[in-house]
């Protein structure tokens, strides 16, 4: 019994530890890659690292006095740590007792419903306006990642994320599950706040948004929770819907995922470097097509495809 | 064809006016000079709005010391005919008041609050009467451009010192944009009255960067030094403030510029389009996110940059203008490079422009954005590509023709789609055009001089000049004075009619939108303004003291008459 909840916990934090130390890593390739686009040099792949030792060393300043609003940054990144719990990154979620693929819905939405609670708390018009943009974006993407997890739960028979894991990488390939993963893809762009979807950090527009009265360790704690939060998404795209080869090993299964995690992560960093920014009305009747487009591929599950 | 116009001008303003007409005569080919009783400017205005002039500023001159009162100058220009007019109203010095014009023509709007403040002509009527240009702690009835104001005059600063601000709409909140914004290069302070993301209403308090250049140039330097602190009205159109002053300076002195000097101008005029309109494009694509724009045009703009640093000695601020010609030849040896720059940034120019235009996300940010009217763009008398795009067809190259522009005559690139999206066009077509007539230039660059030599320049003469700058026309007017510089020199840059466009354009829009209509007039708020050096190689501000600005001026002095610190 003991050597199970240990391989759990170790299972666990192998998942977190991969997360926290390879989303900063990821954000610095795709940094590197989008200067390259931009023929431009670059800051050097660790600079994400540096960036945020920096600013947690910095003093932590407070515009709300409220207990809530000082450990947000913390509780948000920990739900997207939490996220990595539950889903798969090369073996089974380690989690998986403590969550499906509803737990998975509602965790993936807590870090932008903090964002959101933050931005509305600041008191900044800036901020306020980010906040609504944010509300809306998560308004229209989380039905996206809803139908498309929903497809696979049909198609696996089961709720358990690691049971649809397990039955497309047996089952291999069908159309309902590649046009969900299609769907889910261009859902990550949203939740990785890339271009054309940055809309509610807008630098050019409203300065950072929900992020401009943050600062030091708050900021270094929000920048992380988004670089997580797309890594982890992109995991849980390739684990549920592109989860082949898989040869049962962790050792070899969990490289593979997050270097096609990464292949995702390129694409998302093309369409960002070739896109300028769309409004949130503009972003909000693209999610609405892309939306309905995942209720096709509901339909060929429905009938067996 | 020139006269019939002028003559047309004068017979409809004389049955108007009847005895309100006082003088009417023609100071130069293309200037006419109408002097009417300030009772009757409302009149006089109608009359010029019937005639389908344009109206460019006023110019607001101290007199008294001349033995008048205060003459206040409304510019207009009648652009088929070529030609500017000026209505010149004498008003009497015991009675600072003319009626305002704003009324007739909504443009009118700032230039009548900047004779209000800097020259204490009250327009009776206006229907913005605050502060435009002055700070908020500058002491009532001190006006800078008065005569008997030093030009170091300091006032004291005065704590909590606050503009008067409009109260927004109810039911609206207030977003600011600026004083300081990340992608406003220059402090200037939008308050938004929003509706969710909706703007309704706007309040505009600018000028933070006003550095008193008028008042320099008429009280401290020499004509020949003007040129010089022309070129620093502006960082990136700076060339088309020198050519303009000395424009104005040759005009109302009768200098004849050697053509060689005509054609150089012309090229590096040009070269100055091109730079700029590339940078435009790189913020406009930074504004809407588009850092890839921005990354690229940039990198083409470089050579550009290097080029012109090959033939001036500067990347910008070249240096060349002087009253009566150019200070520096381009050598033949320097034609073939030039060549070669404009055929490489040609070849990259054609392949951003394709890039651009099938960008259909482009398309949804930028089409129907920041709307502005055919009829409110002439009505707010808005010039260069923003006009252009608004289906104005005006060009000072074409209206006004200087330089070597009677030979090169540019295309006139217009579009009709009154929206951001048009604004990108114009600007496409013109950077392409920009390229033909420098090459067209330089294959036809006369032989000879460059600088024509002149004696003193007498006093009371007046010139105006139109140049088209990348962002619009811009407009110098110079009246001379007899101590060897001009008695008034008047700038109106071409951000300080588009500016006023600004508020009818967002009205309506999202917040999302702000940035790039503010963006697409490419706005230039220190041009608008009229000093501190920041060291390149580490970025360290070194801030000058008066003393030692003026040591420096000194000792770059040749110590010729008319300096009276």
């Amino acid at each position: 019994m003991s050597a199970t909840i240990l391989k759990v916990a170790a299972l666990a934090i192998l998942n977190v530890a991969l997360v926290l130390l390879l989303s900063p890593l990821y954000e610095g390739l795709l940094r590197k890659l989008k200067a390259t686009l931009h023929s431009r040099m670059g800051p050097p792949v660790f600079q994400p690292f540096l960036d945020t030792l920096k600013l947690l060393g910095k003093e932590d300043l407070l515009t709300v006095q409220h207990p809530a609003y000082a450990v947000a940054p913390a509780a948000a990144l920990a739900s997207v740590l939490l996220l990595a719990t539950i889903i798969p990154i090369g073996g089974a979620p380690p989690l998986a007792f403590a969550g499906d693929v509803i737990g998975v819905v509602y965790v993936a939405s807590m870090s932008a419903v903090l964002l959101i609670l933050t931005a509305f708390a600041s008191g900044s018009p800036y901020a306020a306006v980010g906040g609504s943009r944010e509300m809306m974006s998560l308004l229209s993407v989380e039905p996206v990642v809803a139908v498309t997890l929903v497809v696979g739960a049909m198609k696996a028979g089961t709720l358990s994320v690691a049971g649809i894991a397990d039955w497309n990488a047996a089952h291999g390939p069908t159309i309902s599950m590649t046009l969900a993963g299609v769907a889910l893809f261009l859902a990550v762009q949203a939740q990785a706040g890339k271009l054309p979807f940055d809309i509610p950090e807008a630098d050019q527009e409203v300065m950072g948004g929900p992020l401009v009265e943050q600062s030091g360790p708050r900021l270094a704690l929000f920048r992380w929770t988004m670089w997580a939060r797309q890594l982890v998404f992109s995991l849980l795209l390739v684990e549920l819907f592109f989860p082949w080869p898989r040869t049962g090993v962790l050792a070899a299964d969990a490289p593979l995922a997050l270097l096609k995690a990464l292949v995702v992560l390129v694409l998302v960093a093309v369409v960002d470097v070739v896109n300028p920014r769309l409004k949130v009305e503009q972003a909000m009747g693209y999610y609405l097509r892309v939306a309905l487009s995942s209720l096709a591929a509901m339909a060929f599950a429905v009938v067996g495809m | 064809m020139i006269a019939t116009a002028t003559a047309e001008a004068v017979t409809l303003l004389t049955s108007r006016l009847g005895a309100g007409l006082l003088v009417a005569r023609e100071l130069e080919p293309d200037l006419l000079w109408v002097s009417v009783n300030p009772a009757d400017v409302r009149t006089a205005t109608a009359t010029m709005k019937e005639l389908g002039t344009r109206f460019l500023v006023t110019v607001g001159i101290d007199e008294r010391p001349l033995g008048g009162g205060y003459g206040i100058v409304h510019l207009f220009a009648m652009d088929d005919a070529h030609q500017f007019v000026a209505i010149d109203c004498p008003v009497s010095a015991g009675d600072p008041r003319i009626d305002s014009i704003t009324p007739l023509i909504p443009g009118a709007a700032w230039a009548e609050q900047e004779f209000h403040d800097m020259i204490g002509v009250e327009p009776v009527g206006h229907p913005d009467p605050r502060r435009l240009v002055l700070p908020d702690d500058w002491p009532k009835g001190v006006h800078p451009l008065r005569r008997d104001v030093a030009y170091n005059y300091r006032p004291p600063s005065v704590e909590g010192a606050a503009p008067e601000l409009k109260s927004p709409p109810k039911g609206t909140s207030v977003v600011p944009i600026g004083p300081f914004f990340p992608v406003l290069e220059e402090p200037a302070r939008f308050r938004l009255f929003v509706e969710g993301e909706t703007v309704v209403g706007c309040d505009y308090r600018g000028f933070y960067n006003h550095r008193g250049i008028e008042k320099l140039g008429d009280s401290v330097l020499t004509w020949d030094r003007i040129p010089f602190l022309a070129e620093r009205i502006c960082g990136i159109c700076g060339f088309i403030h020198s050519t303009c002053y000395c424009q104005a300076a040759e005009k109302a002195a009768g200098i004849v510029v050697p053509r060689r000097a005509a054609y150089i101008r012309t090229i590096m005029l040009e070269l100055e389009r091109i730079h700029s309109h590339l940078l435009w494009l790189g913020i406009a694509g930074h504004i809407i996110g588009f850092d890839t724009v921005l990354m690229q045009t940039w990198r083409i703009r470089e050579p550009v940059m290097w080029l012109t640093e090959e033939i001036s000695g500067n990347r910008k601020t070249y240096g060349m203008n002087m009253v009566g010609g150019v200070r520096r030849d381009i050598s033949d040896a320097q034609l073939p490079r030039i060549r070669d720059v404009l055929a490489t940034v040609e070849r990259e120019a054609i392949a951003v422009r394709k890039a651009i235009t099938d960008d259909s996300t482009l398309h949804a940010r930028t089409k129907g954005v920041g709307p502005l009217s055919t009829e409110w763009a002439r009505e707010i008398c808005v010039v260069g590509p923003p006009a252009r795009a608004s289906n104005v067809p005006i060009d000072a190259r074409l209206d006004h023709p200087y330089a070597a522009y009677d030979d090169l005559p540019p295309h006139l690139c217009l579009a009709d789609g009154c929206d951001t999206w048009s604004r990108v066009i114009v600007r496409l077509d013109e950077l392409a055009d920009s390229i033909r007539l420098v090459r067209e230039a330089i294959d036809n660059l006369p032989t000879g001089p460059v600088l024509a030599e002149f004696d003193e320049i007498p006093a009371g003469r007046i010139g105006v000049s139109a140049v088209e700058a990348p962002r619009g026309e811009a407009i110098h007017f110079v009246m001379t004075g007899g101590v060897n510089r001009p008695y008034r020199w008047r700038v109106r840059a071409p951000t300080f009619p588009n500016l006023q466009a600004i508020p009818a354009m967002i009205r309506g829009q999202s917040i999302a939108d702000v940035p790039i209509t503010i963006g697409s007039i490419d706005p230039c708020f220190s041009c608008t303004e009229r000093m501190e050096t920041v060291d390149c190689r580490d970025g360290r501000v070194r801030v000058y003291s008066l003393k030692e600005l003026q040591a420096l001026t000194q000792s770059a002095s040749t110590g010729d008459g008319g300096y009276d610190l």
